[in-house]
């Protein structure tokens, strides 16, 4: 059986641990916290679940700020910074490290991800 | 003129024609040869295996020719072709049980053990066997350990101990009815001394009374965080279910004991208690696997079934726990505020609980009975601490800077638990238990007095404070015996120190030694050692 939770497919014998760490802005962290609020144990698995319980999954990622409305905060804040003409901003537009690096050498996951239109 | 060869390569075997200085030694044989192979197996018939043949260094293209050079494809080499354990295999070969060996010789005129004979003060130092029927209802409760060693024998059986036919005696008097009150008892002792062993044989003994039996197998399954958990509504503070557990107790209090089939449910649950229909008349052992079949209503059927036990005209109860350290700590459990949930919290351990501290009575008389473990223990200094106190041992006192629970000392304020402390065997169980070993064919020596008598001695005698007194036991208790060597290696302590001292002023005569110093000796002089 395959569950669907906010439209992506997940096989029943996935940790719902994992599961819910698939969705961007969700780490261990925010995982453990979610399935602390609904009283389901670290190792249980999706199939283990009654339809209740992943309606509440749902529900309360739903309410959480993640995924694509996530990704779009952090493209909203690095324009604002580069619209003011901030340091961080133009470094940022330039693809180059923000937070002082040397730039001598290994800058090159600052010019992967660094970018006014930041994937995430 | 130097060697050609060095020293420590004439230690290795040569390969010259001619002998050399030291014969070669013969090989050790394990058994002297007059002595028969142990096992019965087909192995020591069996062919030798054959040999393998050896792959060729060329492999044929198709066209026939040979090849000299194998072809390298890196890829396929990578590939791990072994087979993968199945989900739940290797937990299943971790966690089976196994109770026979067809291997191990049968032993003559072994008795099973009967209900009418339980408590016969004769059978002390025999070595009994547990009938089949009973077998299995041990094995439903979980009550056999993996490593308790009963592969190494053809069927289940179980040494009569003191302890164990006290423990019968104490069963005995309740299913007569001289004795109505529970008994609760918490078993200590060190690893390996039969705490979990007299668990069993306390299920045994109620088993063939009759009694039912509720074990917990595992209190550490309940406080790991790897079965459902939910709030109980309306319970401040929050309780807990663990509705996947209370199935599986649920089922294997219904398999363990039939005598549940003969009882009827008295009267039609609330609507409101269970959420399901069940019908009038059903035995108690239906109600039990109508809980196991749906883990959402266990806990409330469990309630229930609980209650019509508790009934007059039931069977006594004899309820137990291993592990007993697990269930007086925080478990792996978060509340959904994010704080760790404590093991009184959780609805099973606190009714368990609730019995051995006689919050809860048994109605019918029974056993609460709960063992701690060695080997598998957290430290839980409240539980140490109201142990010992319990015990009598005067000599554990509150740490200053020891965190203790309230809610584990609670369980063992309102007293009346006792505290047993499980110990070695006397001289004669041992003999009986060897003798029994002995024809099982896993001891192979005679046994006889001498032999009994020598590994009983280094064995420490056997350090149960309970047979002290006993006659014919000429032992060192076990807090004399730690005094000994206490003293034993003081006075070594003190010979080390004298001679050290001795070789100092020895070294201040002769002159400066021909060593480097090492070290200071704790009265602050310097010493030396030579070299």
């Amino acid at each position: 059986m395959v569950y669907i939770i906010l439209g992506f497919n997940f096989p029943e014998s996935r940790l719902v641990l994992k599961t819910v760490q698939h969705f961007y802005g969700i780490g261990p962290q925010v995982a453990r916290h979610l399935l602390a609020r609904l009283h389901i144990h670290p190792t249980a698995r999706l199939s283990s679940l009654n339809s209740q319980t992943v309606l509440d999954i749902t529900a309360e990622l739903s309410s959480m700020k993640i995924e694509n409305e996530l990704r779009r905060e952090l493209r909203v804040n690095i324009t604002r910074l580069r619209d003011m003409g901030t340091y961080r901003g133009r470094r940022h537009a330039m693809g180059m490290p923000v937070r002082g690096q040397r730039t001598r050498t290994q800058t090159a996951t600052a010019a992967k991800f660094n970018r006014v239109e930041r994937l995430g | 003129m130097s060697l050609q060869t060095c020293w420590r390569c004439l230690a290795r075997a040569s390969s010259q024609s001619y002998p050399t200085r030291r014969p070669p030694q013969k090989p050790w044989t394990l058994y002297p040869a007059s002595t028969a192979a142990f096992t019965t197996s087909a192995s020591l018939s069996a062919l030798p295996p054959k040999k393998k043949a050896k792959t060729p260094m060329t492999e044929k293209n198709i066209k026939g020719s040979k090849k000299t050079f194998i072809k390298k494809n890196k890829k396929s080499q990578r590939v791990d072709r072994s087979k993968k354990p199945a989900i739940g295999e290797r937990r299943a070969l971790r966690k089976r049980i196994v109770l026979s060996n067809t291997n191990a010789l049968e032993v003559q005129g072994l008795k099973d053990i009967t209900a009418q004979s339980i408590a016969d003060q004769d059978l002390r130092g025999q070595v009994l066997g547990i009938p089949g029927l009973v077998v299995d209802q041990l094995r439903a409760v979980e009550a056999f350990k993996a490593a308790q060693g009963w592969p190494l024998f053809r069927r289940p059986a179980m040494l009569m101990r003191k302890d164990t036919l006290d423990l019968a005696t104490e069963i005995e008097n309740i299913s007569l009815g001289i004795r109505d009150k529970t008994i609760r008892r918490v078993f200590v002792g060190e690893r390996g001394s039969g705490k979990t062993v007299m668990l069993l044989q306390a299920m045994t003994i109620a088993f063939l009374k009759g009694w039912v039996v509720i074990n917990i197998p595992e209190a550490q399954d309940l406080i790991l965080g790897h079965t459902e958990y939910g709030p109980l509504p309306s319970t401040t503070p929050t309780l807990y279910t663990q509705r996947t557990y209370t199935a599986s107790l649920l089922n294997a209090m219904s398999r363990a004991n039939p005598i549940l089939e003969s009882f009827q449910l008295s009267q039609p649950p609330a609507q409101n208690e269970i959420p399901i229909p069940v019908p009038p008349n059903i035995s108690l052992s239906r109600l039990a696997l109508l809980g196991a079949q749906d883990p959402e209503i266990a806990w409330p059927i469990f309630e229930l079934l609980y209650r019509e036990l508790t009934l007059p005209d039931r069977p006594p109860l004899l309820l137990c726990m291993d592990g007993l350290a697990h269930a007086m700590r925080n478990t792996q459990y978060i509340s959904h505020t994010y704080q760790p949930i404590h093991a009184h919290q959780f609805t099973l351990i606190k009714w368990f609980l609730d019995h051995l501290s006689g919050a809860s009575p048994l109605p019918n008389a029974g056993l609460v009975l709960a063992s701690t473990s060695e080997s598998n223990s957290p430290v839980v200094p409240s539980l140490k601490l109201a142990l010992s106190q319990l015990e009598g041992n005067s000599a554990v006192q509150k740490d200053p800077f020891a965190r203790y629970d309230e809610r584990v000392l609670g369980v063992f304020e309102k007293g009346g638990v006792e505290v047993q402390r499980m110990g070695g065997l006397s001289k004669e169980e041992a003999r009986g238990l060897m003798e029994y070993w002995a024809l099982s064919g896993v001891v192979r020596q005679r046994v006889d007095e001498g032999f009994v008598g020598e590994k009983w001695s280094l064995s420490g005698g056997g350090n149960d404070p309970a047979h002290l007194n006993s006659p014919g036991r000429s032992r060192v208790p076990f807090t004399e015996y730690q005094q000994t060597v206490k003293k034993a290696k003081s006075i070594v302590k003190q010979r080390i120190q004298k001679s050290r001292s001795g070789q100092q002023r020895q070294s201040e005569a002769t002159g400066p030694p021909r060593s480097k110093r090492v070290g200071s000796d704790p009265s602050g002089e310097r010493f030396a050692l030579r070299f």
